[in-house]
């Protein structure tokens, strides 16, 4: 079967539109997805798993008599798919009216993403990659033949190491004329580690990368290992802490733990339903003024840009939170609807924060904090969407004279987001472009941290 | 529910000797054991926003997952289609694990030369209606979507009379019905009809500036007739239930404290912090903090934790696991004693003993791992109150969320929702967003009391082990002599 959209499952999508218009639907949203992902994993050197797996679907939101439903099948023979239109539209007339609910206006659609490749996402290579190729990627992925090398101290219990492709596929089309695609590759390895100590203590730890180019990801492939056996392994003698108030640094890996919550709470969703610690707050400078996040999601070749959102709606670069100051709410069509404010993208697509107080790297700013803690994983916890409080169980060091002295063990952080942020004291310009959110290395004053 | 043989090899437009060509096609380069998962799901939902029920939907998900071992070793492969050439490509594709002729496959070529193919326990017999543990007698699929909608209009008008303070309520009612077909390469055909309902509501709370939530849910494996008057009562009377306790509530002074852990959904941290330890998985791959502990003592004498799949009705609830093994009760800790793992067919294998009907996916999309169902520790003979008058300053908790567990450390943290001090062996101020940390063998060593009243949480729980399955939790009331609290 052929790894992108065909012309005739489009055909289909489109088909499926005008069969809803025809039958009692009077505006209508069709969204049609296909997926291919080959993988190839490794346990304690051998090969373990390899996973074939190949999804479409069609979605429909459907617009009947004032009234709203959305719906899905995996089922795309022509027939079925009619018959279960016919359902489904059935349904949507049972529910409440809704004038709330709409189409994006056609103006606000993206015009410049028909052919899906717009953004240099699709590596073609994905078409020339034999099951062979993948095993030997796989097998790059693991460390075990050189365990007795790389045991210094303690001993390799497990590791499971994975390589993986996939390509992504997905039209969205409506009743106002919208048609847009978005086609991406993804290429990525992933590698997890228990080491175990003299004493029969384990620790375990990951490490993992993901691109849309493969040749991008061939330098990660040896690394990634050592990498999560280095981070392991430092896990080991682990030693109490007093806490406190202090200086707290947390690693470009783990930093989106902080920044998550704001982005959420700025959903219309949680607005509307006045579950939001960042209520009313949109215009009013609430955090450090240190504080910028772009919402970046047109660049070209990078993980996470996307030329639309799940509406068809054009995205744009924009602040999200500029020195300080949160810009507006992400309010899609619904919510505008509802509440009468303007609509806007629906979601934060490829937020990045921006580097502050000179620093490059994690190291860099270790050096200029001096002493404090190293955060470098969560571990449990939660935050309080409607007051911001928070509390997360935390993984990392102390450190002291900008060197890292001892893992630390048993330690929370706690606070208030408005807070920490605007205790902000660097960022760094470290942030992984493997990830969607462009978080560097982030360093907050006086904070709370438990022993 | 369990229909005839015959619907289910309808349904999916298959035959045994279909099936038999399939799993001869699966194993043609040397596979040791294959099974073949159809999968026929319709799930839909309506949801209540701002007074209305006018947001709803329906999906239909349909496939077949086609699995290889080869020693330990898995190729998976899947169809979202039942036509014939469609699953020869899947099949084939999962059969590749075994290529014979790459030379990758020696250690498993070498498994096989010393009699290490796979061995069948096998489970014979067709499926009997008489033991389904999913009673039904209003279908989900046949029903009307108006009774959805009253329904949540009742369950939204009493919640908003039971307390002033309320500014939102968002309700949400899913269902989902799943058919499945199961057949192997032990020539094992298992086939059965899973339903599941559940309903959760969030309340938005306002006072004096102040703003509480609170979400309350239920989930059974049963039909449409779940959807009660005493339901509704029961949900709405939980969703106010201690808010006035949340408004007044702060965040005490941490440290090392004895913690009381309420009966119910406290349960959630038995499941997280000891259960996926016992899962057979981790501790087949030395991942666990158990790994190598069987026959041990891990706990007081007295203590019997338990994963059990034979709880009628329940959210947990399963006749047979993804793998076509019939459910059962499973202890996993007897007397204090850890006695079993939880194992699918591969652990199983591994560790020379019967699966114990854990091997469950989230769907046809993905090969079966060891997970649990519904996960509780059995009561013991202490008075509740006794467990907290015995405690000069502590923790009692009643609500955690957001639990998670490091499998290798056996590290944990739990977010307590609300909860109390214990001071001088009593409850006195409310707190809330803590966290408490531990270890869990060391909570496991540290209960020191279990209460008399164990309760399974009827809630929505759904656990995530790189896939989603629907769970339940339980426990009795339960003291550990210390906790690290993180407090202000």
């Amino acid at each position: 079967m052929d790894n992108r959209l065909t012309a005739e499952e489009i055909a289909l999508a489109r088909a499926s539109l005008d069969y809803a218009l025809a039958n009692g639907a009077q505006k209508v949203r069709v969204t049609l997805n296909k997926s291919l992902m080959e993988l190839f994993g490794m346990l304690n050197g051998e090969l373990d798993k390899v996973t074939h797996a190949l999804d479409r679907s069609l979605q429909f939101s459907l617009f009947v008599d004032g009234r709203f439903g959305g719906f899905s099948t995996n089922r795309l023979e022509r027939k079925e798919v009619e018959a279960f239109l016919l359902g489904a539209i059935d349904t949507v007339r049972t529910l409440e009216p809704d004038p709330a609910r709409d189409l994006p206006a056609p103006e606000r659609t993206a015009k410049d993403a028909g052919t899906g490749n717009e953004l240099d996402l699709y590596d073609p290579v994905c078409e020339t990659l034999t099951a062979d190729t993948r095993r030997e990627m796989a097998i790059g992925t693991a460390a075990w033949s050189r365990k007795a090398e790389l045991e210094k101290g303690f001993t390799l219990v497990s590791e499971e190491g994975e390589y993986s492709d996939s390509v992504f596929d997905s039209v969205v089309m409506d009743s106002n004329g919208l048609f847009a695609r978005h086609t991406e590759t993804s290429f990525e390895i992933g590698y997890e580690v228990t080491v175990e100590d003299a004493e029969g203590n384990r620790f375990s730890s990951y490490w993992w990368d993901a691109t849309p180019r493969l040749e991008a990801i061939l330098p990660s492939l040896a690394s990634c290992s050592e990498t999560a056996i280095r981070r392991a392994a430092a896990q080991i003698s682990p030693q109490d802490h007093p806490g406190g108030k202090c200086t707290i640094v947390v690693d470009s890996e783990c930093a989106s733990k902080f920044l998550t919550p704001v982005l959420n709470a700025l959903n219309g969703y949680s607005v509307q339903q006045k579950n939001t610690f960042l209520l009313d707050k949109v215009g009013q400078r609430v955090f450090s003024e240190h504080l910028t996040v772009l919402d970046c999601p047109r660049s070209r070749g990078e993980t996470g840009s996307r030329l639309y959102d799940s509406e068809g709606v054009a995205t744009t670069e924009f602040p999200i939170i500029d020195k300080g100051v949160p810009t507006r709410y992400f309010i899609n069509t619904y919510i505008a609807g509802k509440t009468g404010m303007a609509p806007t993208i629906e979601d934060a697509t490829r937020p990045k924060v921006l580097p502050w107080g000179g620093c490059k790297t994690r190291d860099d700013v270790l050096r200029k904090v001096g002493k404090g803690i190293f955060i470098t994983g969560f571990n449990g916890g939660n935050s309080n969407t409607t007051t911001g409080d928070f509390s997360y169980g935390i993984e990392g060091f102390a450190f002291e004279d900008g060197r890292i002295t001892h893992p630390v063990r048993e330690m929370l952080v706690t606070g208030n987001f408005f807070d920490l942020w605007n205790n902000l004291l660097l960022v760094a310009d470290d942030a992984r472009l493997c990830m969607s959110k462009l978080i560097p290395t982030l360093a907050f004053r006086n904070t709370d941290v438990n022993a | 529910m369990i229909h005839p043989k015959q619907h289910y090899l309808d349904l999916f437009g298959t035959g045994e000797p279909l099936l038999d060509t399939l799993v001869a096609e699966s194993l043609r380069h040397g596979g040791d054991y294959c099974d073949l998962f159809f999968e026929n799901t319709t799930y839909g939902n309506v949801v209540l926003r701002d007074g209305t029920v006018a947001s709803g939907g329906r999906h239909i998900d349909y496939g077949v997952g086609i699995r290889v071992l080869c020693g330990e070793k898995t190729g998976y492969a899947y169809a979202e289609s039942t036509a014939m050439p469609d699953l020869l490509e899947s099949a084939r594709a999962a059969a590749a694990i075994a290529d014979g002729t790459s030379s990758f496959y020696e250690h498993s070529v070498r498994a096989e030369a010393n009699g290490s193919r796979m061995v069948g326990r096998r489970f014979r017999g067709e499926p009997n209606p008489a033991a389904d543990r999913y009673p039904v007698r209003e279908h989900w699929r046949s029903a009307e979507t108006a009774v959805f909608i009253s329904f949540l209009q009742k369950l939204e008008n009493a919640i908003r009379e039971k307390d002033a303070r309320i500014v939102k309520i968002l309700a949400n009612l899913a269902w989902q019905v799943t058919d499945v077909l199961m057949y192997n390469s032990l020539k094992e055909l298992k086939y059965e009809t899973r339903p599941m309902g559940s309903v959760s509501a969030t309340v938005i709370f306002q006072q004096g500036g102040k703003t509480e939530n609170k979400t309350v849910s239920r989930s059974f494996r049963t039909g449409v007739e779940m959807l009660s008057d005493a339901l509704v009562e029961e949900m709405a009377r939980d969703a106010v239930k201690g808010i006035d306790d949340r408004f007044d509530a702060r965040r005490p002074k941490g440290g090392q404290m004895p913690v009381v852990m309420g009966a119910g959904a406290s349960g959630i941290l038995l499941h997280e912090a000891m259960g996926h330890a016992f899962e057979a998985d981790f501790n087949r791959k030395g991942t666990s903090i158990f790994s190598e502990k069987m026959g041990q003592q891990v706990c007081a004498r007295g203590i019997h934790i338990i994963d059990d799949g034979t709880l009628k009705g329940n959210r947990g609830a399963l006749n047979f696991d993804d793998e076509g093994v019939p459910a059962q009760k499973t202890y996993m800790v007897e007397d204090g004693i850890l006695t079993s793992y939880l194992h699918d067919r591969i652990s199983a294998r591994h560790y020379g003993v019967s699966p114990t009907g854990n091997g469950r996916r989230e769907s046809f999309r993905y090969a079966p791992i060891p997970r649990m169902r519904a996960t509780y520790m059995e009561s013991g003979n202490a008075a509740p109150a006794d467990l907290i008058a015995s405690v000069p300053r502590g923790i009692y908790v009643d609500e955690f969320s957001n639990g998670q567990v490091q499998i290798g450390e056996g590290d944990f943290t739990f977010f307590v929702k609300s909860g109390f001090l214990i001071e001088n062996g009593r409850l006195t101020a409310p707190v809330k967003d803590i966290n408490i940390i531990g270890n869990g063998p060391a909570a496991l060593r540290d209960i020191v009391a279990v209460g008399d009243d164990l309760a399974i949480d009827p809630g929505t729980w759904t656990c995530g082990k790189g896939q989603s399955v629907p769970v339940s939790c339980g426990i009795p009331t339960v003291l550990v002599k210390s906790l690290t609290v993180g407090g202000e």
